[in-house]
């Protein structure tokens, strides 16, 4: 039917020209309605609708547009993609890890152009994959906003070439290239050859904390200024004289791979190595010891002494306490049972000491097995007297030019006023240090190198045993490597990568074993073979009569130490390292004096043995401070009290206290202890035998991450926590843990049935996959490196030391540290804590909008867009793994621009444009206010079963790591598919049913996470496995503990 | 007339020679006059606290929970502490309208008004502790069950968190309703006495209507009695789905069976305390001590002494249970973390034990129920051991649970969340004041529904009587 049209003007009723053409363009621009014929826009029938939809639309948009301030990131795309470079698709290059001497073979993955994670090269024939806490950290440092920029003239910017003029002009003089140890055959050249042009130079390597005792020691045993390779995996004894060798001592992550070897427990036949660890502050070291004593710095000579003289068939003489006396004499029955599988080491840095230990590893035939003379560690050549030589020659104005590389005297040097002195006496000063170091403040020319992620190079941690480096990205700044520099002062015609090409294609023959090498990242040529070196004892004599006429100690001794995180300082001011605990003190953010529980009653007052002073010791962070004189030079720090360190030892760590230039994260971090140490003979000696303590009245907060550290507490020995056992007890009752678990399981059907009978809740199927994870608490040594692995991979945010405080940590992973037994000497236990991802996870059921959830593959996935954040979740779990974004720590709130409160510096800090390119794009950065916890690094599962799919086949083993677990250097993490009947973690499930066991099993959460019973190789029998009583065995094992 | 007979040996509900004009005389009184300078000095205080409040939720929610001093390990603090107290203090309101009414406790009458009052009001005051609590407070809505376009999201209703949403509101809805029902006649005597326009007219509306008449009266009536009904399971209900927040958790500490019960019974000693704290200051500010006698006093304390002994009871069969389980980890929460005086929070349970179980014993004694002074002390002492209560249950529980790797730093409030809670003070009080300003205080027709049995005027004529020789009575009523 026609409708009927009114016409509206006379226009309209003559459909005239101008008329029509009005009607059409009534709306000048193009509107998106529906054109209805000539009918025009407000007869039609169907437009009306469209004009209220896009009405409301504009008007909803227009509201969200005004309301909704997001703050606009671009990204901008490749206008030329590079052929090799896919979007989203990692890339991964072999490449080496170089701090100072420290060298580890990595792999860097890159994402987008950025390397954003590190992983161990498990090619290589040392470190086998694994890393530490420094070498995962170590990325973060490529994005450091207080890199160097720019070369600088006396502090102004200037460029290479201005640069390369003025010191060519201004070299004069003896020259001295001062570095820390140099481990690259290439830049040994280069040097070389720089030093054959320059007459009268000299290069001088000094290390921060040096190995000049050992270097000197064996100069004088085996007549090599040298560190031979040690071989803890062949040891069945291993004696350690305060040796840190799984945390700091030379080579720890090399040295845990092979410690781990000797700790793996077959539960079929369990053999163990043994370790008697003697060491004065407790560490890392000491801690995974199977016997541990304790004794004065001042008498570790005459320990060397009176177990040379043990292992020798002689007695033990010159040793006051009985306890320790008992365990030189067990040392050395345990030394000499396994003779050629023995191996003592010592961490003084005293020649006499040295010297000893040389003869005891001769005694016991350790050369050729345990320590193999063929092949020398490189990673450390300095020696103490050469440099205090060098600043006496600089003193005297015999030096005129000073080139330095790595070495930092300004801050570690003992006497570092005297060397910042004989420094103004040198006419030309030039840095290259990467950040504005304290010694690179104090030179004329800085001329920044790279980040060894930037860089060129090569490296020979051992002899044969080569790594290489390449650059994974571009230089971020207008920096040089200190290679390219001497070789143009040297006036070659090639840059670095050429010399360092041609270096190696003569080496290898040819450009293919070049390329193939730096694709592998290492290779090993002309590997000579075992050799035990040839041994001569005539300076062992003056050794032992220098032991025994030692000074007596006064009465309170100290002892200087390396964190594992902070080393010498280099890890100072990266902000991951900083707030990585200490797995020792579980500390974060300072260096304080570590004290014994028997010194804290004395001297603090505080009796931890009093639960209600124990009490108020750890829930108030604030510990009292104590003023430490040492031969005149004065030190205020807070006291941490930590079993396990002598009664009349304190310990201060080094490499805190650190100039604000930096980096943010070192601003105001502690005090430098550095000044505490002396020169004795030809090394720094890191101890000291008379000082004197002052109790301040004043408190200072120390950011702990855990405050309690028992868990046999007087209230009831929380075995279900943890478990721990001793060889002896294990082989005489393999079962225990597990007829323990039955027992308490019964009355829910036993451990076959406790899933379906723990619950009143139909059980569901698994099928599919389910993943899971087993930790390996003998092989655990608690090093931290998956923590810091867990940040990178994770976005984890750093919080800061105010935060630390509160409790607000964001950790995933933590290592929890336990003690049993004995106050003053405790056995110690480290225990990886992550989510457990509970199959009944009470998160999961109260959460009231369903954020957290469980995956059909054994996953407790948390929502972040979904939390609310009611922490409901977070207090209902009992392992206490969920972590709460108390601020908008990471810059991504739902507020723009709001990090403010609680949001300090060094978060600030991290969240500087630079230092957001470390972020893995995988992985959300999670907002203030939602939950966010360990989550198996779903994006790496999701990725490896990606794989398997495209490659149309099953997972495989291979196809997923998580962080943690890639991360480890003892392989102490397994994880995979338990579904699966091949997969390693099965395998592992199945060939330990003994040790295994559930953290809270008897909650029946159901965890996804299993552990393996820490075993320490001790004869000790709980009394109960005597008498055979089983009733009365809990008391009994308590008393023990209690000891 | 009311055919209730009741004994001349009960002491009389009003006091006074009241008529029913007499009564709304005195109740609207302050309704109509000028307030006084008390009143403004307390309300400005009061909206000064409030306006702390709103700045302390403002920086909560603006820089993030960190603003509060809350760790890793306790999650929840004075915000759920206060939560639970303010539902606690919530709950005496609708136990005096509701159970009370339906038992015919005439003396329910006298305090009614005021105790729902504070009922809707500590339950608003309690509401918003669990909504800012919330990291994320702008997703609150997520909690609602509603049909929504995030694809197939749905709240989780295993969360006794949700449960609370459900079990709160339902409960201020209808003890909202239930008030509000009940103020319609007194609202319309207000209006009827009204001397401006605009009183007439706002209290018109408020009074939807009014007429008195008698169909009004039995609908009246009905509902009253209908949502008594409805309220009666609510009373129980709130403060057992409270509890289920800690119950059905596996913290040990939290995880007890005993909660519901115990929660209840805490909840009515708090709100009767509180219903005493207001009451003696209303009836001395208002004059109303008539109306509010020094009865209504005894009857509230000999509930106190009740319910304050069964969480007596409750806190020793929780110690018991903490042993005779033989559970570490809970024999550790009770006896070491709790009940061990010279632990961290040693202080916090045994400020609890003094205030809520050893202090309200006091009202064994006639002459103590009797004494406004030592109950305006006592009532103020059971709220600070109620608040104890909750503070201990939610953080001693927390702060030392399964892991000794765990257990925090001493948790303390910081000032924002001390402010949050001033601030629901400053909430409360603003409405309290704005409510004996402009509502009538006591339920003026429920007072004269039961005024000519109980009223003291009343109840001496009914003695006249009875002592009159029958002939007298039969004499002076046949003229």
């Amino acid at each position: 039917m026609e409708q009927k049209k009114h016409w509206q003007s006379f226009g309209e009723l003559n459909k005239s020209e101008a008329y029509n053409k009005d009607v059409k363009d009534e709306f000048k621009e193009d509107l998106p309605f529906v054109e209805d014929e000539s009918k025009g826009f407000l007869n039609a029938k169907a437009p009306r609708r469209d004009f209220l939809k896009y009405l409301g639309f504009s008007t909803a948009a227009a509201a969200a547009a005004a309301s909704c301030e997001m703050p606009v990131k671009k990204a901008i795309p490749f206008a030329n993609k590079p052929e090799d470079i896919v979007p989203g698709i990692a890339k991964y290059y072999a490449t080496t890890y170089v701090q100072d001497g420290d060298t580890v073979s990595i792999i860097a993955k890159v994402r987008d152009g950025r390397p954003i994670k590190i992983e161990g090269n498990d090619l290589s024939p040392l470190t086998k994959g694994g890393t530490s806490a420094r070498v995962q950290a170590s990325v973060l440092d490529l994005y450091d906003t207080s890199r160097l920029r720019f070369p600088t003239i006396n502090g102004k910017e200037t460029s290479f070439e201005a640069v390369d003029k003025a010191i060519a002009a201004s070299m004069s003089g003896n020259l001295v290239i001062l570095t820390s140890t140099i481990t690259s055959p290439s830049t040994k050249a280069i040097v070389a050859q720089f030093l054959a042009k320059n007459a009268g130079s000299k290069h001088i390597t000094y290390d921060a904390v040096s190995y000049s005792g050992i270097l000197l020691a064996n100069e004088a045993s085996y007549g090599m200024r040298a560190i031979p390779s040690y071989h803890f995996e062949n040891a069945k004894t291993i004696v350690s004289l305060g040796a840190d060798f799984l945390g700091t001592w030379l080579s720890p992550v090399e040295f845990s791979k092979q410690y781990a070897n000797g700790k793996k427990l077959d539960e079929k036949n369990p053999e163990m190595s043994k370790h008697i660890h003697f060491e004065s502050v407790a560490s890392l070291t000491g801690a995974n010891a199977d016997e541990k004593y304790l004794h004065r710095p001042s008498e570790t000579a005459a320990i060397a002494a009176a177990l040379l003289s043990a292992v020798n068939g002689g007695g033990v003489s010159g040793i006051a306490d009985a306890r320790l006396k008992e365990g030189i004499e067990k040392a050395a029955k345990a030394l000499n049972n396994h003779k050629g599988a023995a191996l003592v080491v010592a961490g003084s840095n005293d020649v006499n000491i040295q010297l000893i230990v040389n003869a005891i590893n001769n005694a016991i035939g350790a050369g050729g097995t345990t320590i193999n003379w063929g092949v020398i560690n490189n990673i450390r050549v300095g020696v103490d007297a050469d440099f205090a030589k060098l600043v006496d020659d600089m003193n005297a104005g015999a030096v005129g030019t000073l080139l330095i590389v790595g070495a930092n005297p300004a801050y570690s040097w003992f006497d570092a006023e005297k060397f910042k002195s004989a420094l103004k006496k040198v006419k030309t000063t030039v840095s290259f240090a990467g950040k504005m170091d304290e010694t690179a403040e104090l030179c004329k020319f800085v001329l920044p190198d790279h980040h060894f992620l930037e860089s060129w190079g090569d490296a020979e941690a051992k002899t044969s045993y080569f790594s290489f480096l390449q650059p994974t990205i571009y230089p971020l700044f207008k920096t040089r490597q200190w290679q390219d520099s001497l070789l143009k002062w040297s006036g070659a015609n090639e840059d670095y990568l050429g010399y360092l090409k041609n270096f190696w294609t003569v080496k290898l023959g040819g450009t293919n074993g070049w390329d193939k090498a730096l694709q592998d990242g290492v290779i090993t040529i002309g590997e000579s073979s075992t050799r035990p070196g040839t041994y001569n004892g005539t300076a062992v004599a003056g050794a032992l009569s220098a032991a025994t006429a030692a000074k007596k100690g006064g009465k309170i001794e100290l002892v200087l130490y390396e964190k594992i995180a902070i080393g010498a300082g280099q890890g100072a001011s990266n902000p991951w390292l900083q707030e990585l605990p200490d797995p020792v003190t579980r500390a974060t953010w300072d260096n304080y004096i570590v004290v014994s529980p028997a010194m804290a009653k004395t001297l603090l007052n505080i009796d931890l043995n009093n639960a209600g002073q124990a009490d108020a010791y750890e829930v108030n962070p604030p510990k009292k401070l104590v003023k430490v004189t040492v031969g005149g030079k004065t030190i205020e720090l807070p006291t941490l009290i930590i079993p396990g360190t002598h009664p009349e030892t304190i310990g201060i760590a080094l490499g805190y206290g650190r100039s604000e230039k930096v980096g943010k994260s070192a601003a105001g971090v502690g005090k430098n202890a550095f000044a505490l140490a002396s020169l004795s003979g030809a090394a720094v000696n890191f101890s000291h035998n008379d000082v004197s303590l002052v109790v301040t009245g004043e408190k200072y907060p120390v950011a702990l991450t855990q405050t309690h550290s028992r868990y046999d507490t007087e209230q009831g020995n929380r075995t279900e926590v943890v478990k721990e056992l001793s060889l002896a007890a294990y082989k005489h009752n393999p079962t225990e843990i597990r007829d323990e678990r039955e027992k308490e399981l019964a009355p829910w059907g036993g451990l076959e049935k406790f899933e379906s009978q723990g619950t009143l809740y139909p059980v569901f199927d698994r099928p599919g996959i389910k993943w899971g994870m087993s930790v390996d608490l003998n092989t655990c040594t608690g090093c931290g490196a998956c923590v810091v692995a867990c940040n990178a991979e994770n976005n984890i945010s750093v919080v800061g030391k105010p935060e630390v405080l509160r409790g607000h940590e964001m950790h995933w992973l933590r290592i929890d540290r336990y003690y049993s037994g004995d106050m003053d000497n405790p056995n110690v236990v480290f225990q990886p804590l992550m989510c457990q991802h509970c199959d009944n996870a009470p998160c999961e059921n109260v959460c009231p909008v369903a954020a957290t959830n469980h995956s059909s593959e054994g996953l407790n996935q948390m929502t972040y867009n979904r939390c609310i954040g009611t922490r409901y979740c977070a207090n209902n779990c009992p392992f206490k793994v969920r972590r709460f974004n108390w601020a908008d720590y990471t810059g991504s709130d739902s507020f723009g621009d709001n990090q403010k409160g609680h949001v300090n510096e060094v978060v600030l800090d991290m969240n500087d444009d630079l230092t957001r390119m470390v972020l893995n794009p995988d992985v959300t950065v999670r907002s203030r206010g939602v939950i966010e916890k360990c989550s198996f690094c779903v994006q790496r599962l999701q990725e490896g079963k990606l794989k398997a799919k495209k490659d149309s086949r099953v997972l495989s083993d291979s196809d997923v790591k998580v962080a943690c677990q890639q991360a480890c250097p003892t392989n102490a993490i397994n994880f995979g598919n338990a579904n699966s009947k091949e997969s390693a973690i099965t395998m592992a499930r199945k060939e330990n049913p003994n040790r295994q066991f559930y953290v809270l099993e008897q909650l029946h959460v159901l965890p996804g996470v299993t552990y393996l019973a820490k075993v320490r190789n001790t004869d000790e029998m709980p009394a109960h496995h005597t008498e055979g009583e089983k009733e009365g065995a809990k008391k009994e094992h308590t008393e023990k503990a209690h000891g | 007339m009311h055919l209730k007979y009741e004994s001349q040996l009960r002491e009389p509900l009003v006091y006074g020679d009241k008529t029913y004009s007499k009564v709304t005389e005195d109740i609207v009184r302050p309704i109509e006059a000028k307030p006084t300078k008390l009143w403004y000095i307390g309300f400005y205080i009061a909206v000064a606290l409030l306006m702390f409040g709103v700045y302390s939720v403002y920086r909560e929610v603006t820089y993030g929970i960190g603003e509060w001093n809350l760790n890793k390990t306790v999650g929840w603090g004075w915000d759920i502490t206060n939560f639970v107290w303010w539902v606690g203090i919530g709950h005496a309101g609708t136990l005096i309208s509701a159970i009370l009414l339906l038992f015919r406790q005439g003396w329910r009458t006298g305090v009614n008004r005021a105790a729902e009052a504070m009922t809707i009001f500590a339950v608003m005051c309690a509401g918003q502790f669990p909504i800012f609590h919330m990291g994320r407070v702008w997703m609150a809505f997520f909690v609602l069950p509603y049909p929504n376009s995030r694809g197939p999201l749905w709240v989780n209703f295993n969360s006794p968190l949700l449960w609370d949403v459900f079990a709160i509101s339902t409960y201020f809805t209808v003890s909202l309703l239930f008030w509000y029902s009940g103020l319609l006649p007194d609202f319309a005597t207000v209006r009827d006495r009204a001397f401006t326009k605009l009183r007439k007219r706002l209290y018109g509306i408020a009074a939807f209507g009014w007429t008195g008449s008698t169909k009004h009266w039995q609908r009246h009536e009905s509902l009253s009695l209908v949502l008594a009904g409805l309220s009666t399971p609510l009373v129980l209900s709130v403060h057992t789905i409270v509890s289920f927040d800690f119950a059905t958790s596996v913290i040990p500490g939290w995880h007890t069976t005993i909660f519901p019960p115990y929660f209840v019974a805490g909840a009515i000693f708090s709100g009767f305390a509180m219903v005493q704290t207001l009451m003696i200051i209303v009836r001395k500010v208002f004059a109303m001590e008539d109306y509010v006698t020094i009865g209504h006093i005894e009857a509230m304390n000999k509930v106190i002494v009740l319910t304050g002994s069964i969480v007596g009871i409750a806190y020793l069969t929780e110690l018991f249970m903490g042993w005779y389980s033989q559970n570490k980890y809970e024999g550790y929460t009770f006896w070491y973390s709790r009940a061990y005086l010279f632990s961290p929070y040693g202080w916090s349970y045994w400020g609890m034990m003094a205030c809520n179980v050893l202090s309200p014993q006091i009202f064994w004694f006639r002459k103590m129920r009797r004494n406004i002074f030592v109950t305006f002390f006592m009532s103020v002492i059971v709220n600070i051991g109620m608040w104890f209560e909750r503070f201990v249950i939610i953080v001693t529980s927390l702060y030392r649970d399964y892991l000794p790797s765990s257990w925090s730093v001493y948790y303390s409030p910081s000032i924002w969340e001390i402010g949050f809670y001033a601030g629901t003070f400053g909430l409360f009080f603003t409405c309290f004041f704005l409510f004996a300003k402009y509502f009538p205080v006591i339920a003026i027709a429920e007072i004269k529904y039961v005024l000519k049995t109980t009223g003291e005027g009343y109840k001496n004529e009914m003695g006249n009587i009875e002592a009159q020789k029958l002939e007298e009575f039969v004499h002076e009523h046949a003229h």
